[in-house]
């Protein structure tokens, strides 16, 4: 059974075909640069060949097609017909306060899903998009919404409220919904098959850490709380978006500078965090390179962004009550070795005991790195919201 | 590892063929002279995504104008509105010429030539202007001028298809004016003026219909507002700082009314009350005195660097100017 993931994004989409049986990803690639000029569709064959297919690529209705094009081709496809794709799965961004599990797309859904546009500008009209090229493309196949607030749901209301008048919340929906929450759910889903546990019976607390990041405390299975907010700006301090800043600063900051509010949203989404403190890059292999050779804002746009990540681990855990297990997950939380050393350092009074040997050692892979002796288990686990969504696809159609 | 594969995409389509490609409305668009107005044409098209081409008269001055589209961009990276690989991407979709027929495949080309510097125009040479396009272009293609005075069908009667011909204008009082006056003249399709919609939503504006009338709404009230206040200096009732602030305070404006003018440009709005008092007869339209002292005096505001107010290199005021009265 194959099922097709894609993650439309404003000018891209990317995309896996899942053989379900294997669980075995059998293509994957992107469209990229939609409707702007130089648009491309780029994939990767199954023996690493890289194939490049440039053209027009005006909407994503197009860019979907080239994909379903290139999967059937004798050139470089894997199918014959497209009914051999059983469905496909969406990622969607924000499912607002009506969606807390993946859905079965229908009208209904699509309906609500215009409704949280206003939530989501950026990211939930391309989601329709895609779901729209599919509904036209391949009108037989089922489509499945899994949704990046949904395993945020369940936080209580005491967590997701921000201390502004109620009437903001009634009148917009304005509270902390959190992102990453497919990511967040399949490593804390994966840590305790890993480890032998019960799922249901740890306090686990996740660090999604990439360009974006976000950390999560889950109490038995269920999300508590989360360092996204309303948007994915809040929290932790990300390659180019500020993370917490006092409120009263950002007033200040557009008076100052006399700037609207797109200004203040393109300095805090695209000019702030590692980049705005470092003043050199985003990147986190940059920022290294940078303090190696001495550059003091590098090293403190480094520390600011490690101690962020700390800070957030201890509440989370005096919200938990307490750690059972701390997974990094996400490009740097998988890679980055000296942010994972220096968020667990002096954590031994709280039963993180970092085995640092291991830690340098592991790279990108599944593997605990706390000593022993360490109460709490520091484990890796590389995310995989692709093979999430395909999973929950496939759940949903059994179901229903 | 082999080398990446690169090849057409054209073949991997389902549905799409070159046959069947329905070219986007307004993916490509022209504009004729680039001046300050053109420029910021040329800039918010071009970051909505279209393609433009922009005609001026000279190879130096089309180095000019890319070196000033590059500097509104610098300044806007420098104030956190735009990343570096934003503005590359915007520059790309920029190609000057020095030939109408360039303008082959536009769907919409915006006629916004100045005669001369102290912005008179000459409406021969925009007629000359349309009538070259209209060679050039598909007949389905729009023929726009950037304006506020009445001249959109005295520009399109000479044409085989009038009905394509509206008129713009573009507020340029501040940033986040974004309302795009689109004039009807007697020409007008309904389907023409339905697609300009479309291009100012395209663009971020927010579309106004206007019947052909000299100084549109935005102008026609800002000219009164502005005389009255020229009136009120001269009585010596107030002061050019106090009146600002009446504006700024008490009616919550972003600029003074006197700063405003400075911003449209002294003589844009002297040639166009000049205008509105000639076809309305009424006199209030009548530029006061002191409007004609600072036009007369080549003081045009904040592109002369001198009018109501002394302007630094960047545009930014430094000093009321003494002279006035």
């Amino acid at each position: 059974m194959k099922i097709l993931v894609l993650n439309c994004g404003s000018s891209s989409i990317k995309y896996k075909l899942f053989e379900m049986e294997s669980k075995e990803v059998i293509a994957q690639g992107g469209v990229e640069k939609i409707g702007m000029k130089g648009s491309f569709l780029k994939f990767t064959l199954a023996d690493g060949q890289k194939v490049i297919l440039e053209g027009e690529i005006l909407e994503h209705r197009a860019g979907i097609e080239y994909i379903l094009g290139v999967l059937l081709s004798e050139k470089y496809g894997c199918i014959q017909s497209l009914d051999e794709i059983e469905a496909v799965g969406h990622r969607v961004v924000h499912g607002g306060e009506r969606f807390n599990e993946s859905v079965l797309i229908t009208d209904e859904v699509i309906e609500i899903l215009n409704e949280c546009i206003e939530l989501a500008p950026l990211h939930n009209p391309p989601n329709l998009k895609g779901i729209y090229a599919i509904q036209e493309l391949m009108p037989e196949t089922p489509q499945v919404g899994v949704f990046d607030t949904a395993f945020h749901q369940t936080m209580p209301d005491y967590a997701y409220m921000y201390g502004i008048p109620y009437s903001l919340y009634e009148k917009y929906g304005i509270r902390r919904y959190g992102f990453h929450g497919t990511s967040h759910r399949y490593v804390s889903e994966r840590v305790c098959e890993f480890l032998g546990v019960p799922y249901e019976e740890q306090r686990i607390i996740t660090a999604h850490i990439g360009n974006g990041g976000s950390v999560t405390a889950i109490k038995n299975g269920k999300s508590m709380d989360t360092s996204m907010g309303m948007t994915p700006v809040e929290g932790l301090i990300m390659g180019t978006r500020s993370g917490d800043v006092d409120p009263g600063a950002i007033s200040y900051i557009m008076e100052k500078e006399h700037m609207g509010t797109n200004g203040i949203s393109t300095l805090l989404n695209k000019f702030s965090g590692v980049l705005g403190i470092s003043g050199i890059s985003s990147d986190m292999r940059e920022i290294s390179a940078a303090i190696e050779s001495g550059n003091e804002r590098a090293a403190l746009a480094m520390e600011t962004y490690n101690y962020r990540i700390k800070k957030y681990i201890g509440s989370y855990a005096a919200v938990l009550g307490g750690v059972d297990i701390l997974v990094f997950t996400g490009g740097v939380g998988e890679n980055q070795a000296v942010t994972r050393r220096d968020v667990c350092r002096n954590m031994e009074y709280m039963g993180i005991e970092l085995d640092e040997a291991l830690n340098d050692a592991v790279h990108g892979k599944e593997a605990v790195i706390s000593k022993p002796s360490s109460k709490v288990k520091v484990v890796i686990i590389p995310t995989d919201e692709e093979l999430t969504i395909a999973n929950d696809t496939i759940k949903i159609l059994e179901k229903g | 590892m082999s080398e990446i594969i690169i090849e057409p995409i054209d073949k991997y389509g389902l549905t799409i063929s070159s046959e069947s490609k329905k070219k986007q409305l307004f993916s490509k668009i022209g504009v004729v002279g680039a001046g300050k107005e053109g420029r910021t044409i040329i800039n918010m098209a071009a970051t909505a995504g279209m393609e433009v081409v922009f005609l001026d008269e000279s190879q130096e001055r089309i180095d000019y104008v890319m070196g000033e589209l590059q500097k509104v961009m610098d300044q806007k990276i420098s104030s956190w509105g735009l990343t570096p690989s934003e503005k590359k991407i915007i520059m790309n979709r920029i190609t000057p010429t020095l030939v109408y027929e360039d303008f082959k495949g536009c769907d919409l080309v915006i006629e916004c030539t100045r005669y001369s510097e102290s912005g008179r125009r000459s409406t021969p040479l925009r007629k000359n202007i349309f009538k070259r396009l209209e060679e050039i272009l598909d007949v389905d293609a729009i023929i726009a001028s950037n304006g506020s005075t009445v001249i959109i069908s005295e520009l399109a009667a000479d044409l085989d298809h009038k009905e394509r011909c509206v008129s713009l204008y573009f507020p340029v009082s501040h940033p986040d004016a974004r309302i795009l006056e689109i004039v009807s003249g007697m020409y007008t399709s309904e389907e023409v003026y339905h697609k300009m919609e479309v291009f100012a939503r395209l663009i971020k504006y927010k579309p106004h219909r206007i019947n052909e009338s000299n100084g549109n709404v935005s102008l026609r009230m800002l000219g009164v507002m502005l005389n009255e206040a020229c009136q009120i200096l001269l009585e010596r009732v107030s002061s050019i700082e106090d009146i600002e602030e009446t504006f700024t305070i008490i009616y919550g404006q972003r600029y003074g009314i006197f700063r405003m003018a400075d911003i449209v440009g002294i003589e844009r709005l002297v040639t166009l009350m000049e205008a509105m008092f000639n076809d309305f007869g009424v006199k209030h339209y009548k530029p006061n005195p002191i409007l004609w002292k600072l036009y007369r005096s080549n003081q045009l505001g904040v592109r002369t660097g001198k009018g109501f107010y002394i302007y630094d290199n960047d545009g930014n005021p430094v000093s009321f100017n003494k002279n006035i009265v």
